[in-house]
């Protein structure tokens, strides 16, 4: 037998439910060095599960799971997760763990609830050993910045009861780690291109907004190097992701042909 | 005290005030005398544009300490231009970009080179002030070279030499499709005029191949002769997962014949170029119970191969066209003063031959895998080793960044 979406359900669920319960329990305020203990084994077993599914339906398609947007949400549950628990490690930030869990549970219940058409086909063009790492950079740097995202909105909710600064700095790192990935992802699209189709960019409105979201960040990280630590400066990342998200899904409401279109 | 407006040292008003007049300035020239044409930066202009360059950039660096390039170098100013950068991004993503103006009268956007950003003046401004700001300041930080500045060096540097090289470079790349026939050879391409064109390359077509995924199994609306795909879903062929279900019927996969034809109404296995897939269906319907069985096949060129299995007076059961799965073109390439070379062309294999890359481009997509033409494109593009040395520094820069950003983010909070 080969695994299919039919399957999905099944690891999906209680992966979700290990990882929410490992967030309750990291956040839990009596927290006993067993709950600790136990919060590891759960968020460990969860991202197990959710790692053998991709696997075994990467085996049984015969090619990776990157072609679909309901195929890219898999990978993205799976490293937003294991970036929030890496990151909780850490700097011991139980909050994260907790906030990455039930956004990766969203991603989750969109795949259970919105299952999209999905094809055994890939185009010649997609036939690429660049293909992989272009798509799973890119997520991974997705990813960091939805973090860095989340502690920005956090860091503008609480300000009125005081500034945390290790907050501030932990969100840089996840930008300029985030941006390391962004700026891999998009040169190892550029050399893709050129191998492809012989130009390494060529504006396509995906290319475009990828610009856009790393001029964004590019502007968060220089402010911040002058040290500017005010609203304006945070606001900058939630208005950055929102670029992010348009350029994953929102390719197709703009003008334009797109080489990036999923289908 | 406050410092008034244009009284030094210069920061982030003056940053934008002065980013805005370029702008306009753009505007105006792109009024006046319309794109800025990259094409005149032509080898050897290219050259002599970026001398002036060089030497701009030396003249700041060489007047580092004054207060108009520490602001031409500092931050103010660069995010200022990244901004509009982002800008002029955003207005390319929400106005549909044209490859060049057509000869009537444009409407105001295309005057001013909306439609056209890339080749408008504004945009070429900022670009030229974003090589200069930035040269200078990599330039500065290389001649304080220490380890801690790598991570700056690599991403600055690398980026300039990117631009430049995608910039001044424009003029000399040429990008040109090669239509060959089976059989033939040819060392000519043509222009839109349909004037040919010589090429030091010239290139036979020996074979042109195609091989194909299994298709999609869809169901048809009989009386619109509509794909209910998009509301039934369909039905992948795979023979390692002979059953599904399309809406209401369940599918079961008998038989699949990847290359086939058809005798007297039996569909048999046969290399023949002009075969057809072709799957022996058993359909079942959830509800009634009803059963149909039979052959059905998309046809390939062949009309004679085609068949569909009726399911009830609604419905029929459909084979989609295959998608290609590998198309490639065996051919001989002829460099006008070199040995020929025997190899194979294929999507994201190209061939280097000198300056030259040669891909394969297109076929005749009616005819699929029959197609007795193919298409090469062929780029001439003498810079692209700069970009690519500019590529792997950026490279080494992300990867320093990813490394070291939270030695980044403690540095400063010590600061």
């Amino acid at each position: 037998m080969s695994l299919s979406w039919n399957e999905f359900p099944f690891i999906a669920l209680p992966a979700a439910l290990c990882w929410l319960a490992a967030g309750l329990l990291a956040c839990c305020r009596a927290r006993s060095p067993r709950s600790v203990y136990l919060a590891d084994a759960l968020a460990l077993i969860g991202i197990a599960l959710f790692s053998a599914f991709i696997a075994a339906f990467w085996h049984a398609l015969a090619r990776p799971p990157l072609r679909t947007m309901g195929e890219t949400r898999l990978w993205y549950a799976l490293f937003l997760f294991l970036a929030g628990y890496v990151t909780y490690r850490r700097w011991n930030y139980p909050w994260l763990l907790l906030l990455s869990a039930v956004v990766a549970t969203a991603f989750i219940a969109i795949n259970l609830l919105k299952p999209e058409i999905h094809s055994i086909a890939l185009k010649p063009a997609l036939q690429s050993f660049l293909f992989i790492p272009h798509v799973i950079i890119y997520i991974i740097a997705y990813a960091l910045f939805g973090i860095a995202t989340l502690g920005a909105c956090a860091l503008l909710i609480r300000r009125r009861s005081g500034f945390d600064h290790q907050l501030l700095i932990f969100i840089d790192n996840l930008v300029h780690i985030g941006f390391g990935f962004l700026t891999l992802g998009l040169l190892l699209g550029a050399v893709w291109a050129k191998e492809a189709w012989g130009h390494y960019w060529s504006w396509d409105p995906k290319e475009t907004l990828a610009f856009m979201t790393g001029a964004a960040y590019l502007v968060y990280i220089h402010l911040r190097s002058q040290g500017r630590e005010d609203n304006i400066v945070i606001w900058i990342l939630p208005a950055a992701f929102l670029l992010l998200l348009l350029s994953w899904f929102g390719t197709a409401l703009f003008p334009g042909s797109s080489l990036h279109l999923y289908f | 005290m406050t410092r008034k407006l244009w009284q030094s040292p210069w920061g982030a008003p003056e940053a934008a005030l002065f980013v805005a007049a370029i702008i306009l300035v753009g505007f105006l020239l792109q009024l006046a005398v319309g794109s800025f044409d990259f094409a005149l930066l032509h080898y050897p202009a290219n050259l002599v544009a970026l001398a002036v360059l060089a030497g701009l950039t030396a003249l700041g660096v060489r007047m580092r300490n004054s207060l108009l390039v520490r602001w031409l170098a500092g931050i103010p100013l660069a995010v200022t231009l990244i901004v509009a950068l982002l800008l002029f991004g955003l207005c390319m993503e929400l106005m549909p970009q044209l490859p060049r103006l057509s000869a009537q009268t444009p409407d105001l956007s295309a005057r001013l080179g909306l439609r056209t950003l890339t080749s408008s003046w504004p945009f070429a401004l900022l670009y030229g002030m974003t090589l200069i700001a930035l040269g200078i300041t990599a330039c500065k930080r290389l001649l304080r070279f220490s380890r801690r500045n790598i991570i700056f060096l690599c991403n600055h540097l690398g980026l300039w030499l990117l631009l430049v090289s995608a910039g001044f470079g424009a003029a000399d790349m040429l990008r040109v499709v090669m239509h060959v026939d089976t059989g033939k050879t040819e060392w000519r391409v043509f222009n839109e005029a349909s004037a040919a064109l010589e090429m030091p390359i010239a290139i036979t077509l020996n074979k042109f191949t195609m091989e194909e995924y299994p298709p999609n199994l869809t169901i048809i609306d009989r009386q619109t002769g509509a794909d209910l795909k998009n509301t039934q879903g369909f039905f992948q062929i795979d023979p390692k997962r002979p059953a599904g279900r399309i809406g209401e019927w369940a599918i079961t996969l008998d038989d699949y014949l990847h290359t086939a034809v058809r005798v007297r109404g039996e569909y048999s296995a046969s290399p023949m170029p002009e075969s057809t897939p072709a799957a022996k269906i058993t359909a079942r319907n959830l509800h009634t119970g009803a059963i149909r069985t039979g052959w059905v096949s998309s046809g390939g060129n062949v009309p004679e191969f085609f068949s569909v299995l009726p399911l009830d007076d609604a419905h029929l059961l459909t084979m989609a066209q295959p998608e290609p799965k590998r198309y490639a073109s065996d051919v001989t390439i002829i460099p006008k003063d070199g040995v020929p070379i025997d190899t194979t062309l294929e999507v994201n294999k190209p061939v280097a031959v000198g300056h030259w890359m040669i891909y394969q481009y297109g076929y005749e997509a009616a005819l699929g895998k029959l197609s007795n033409w193919s298409e090469m494109e062929l780029v001439y593009d003498p810079w692209l080793l700069p970009a690519q040395i500019g590529m792997g520094f950026m490279a080494v820069g992300a990867l320093l960044l990813a490394w070291n950003g939270a030695n980044m983010g403690q540095r400063r909070s010590a600061r």
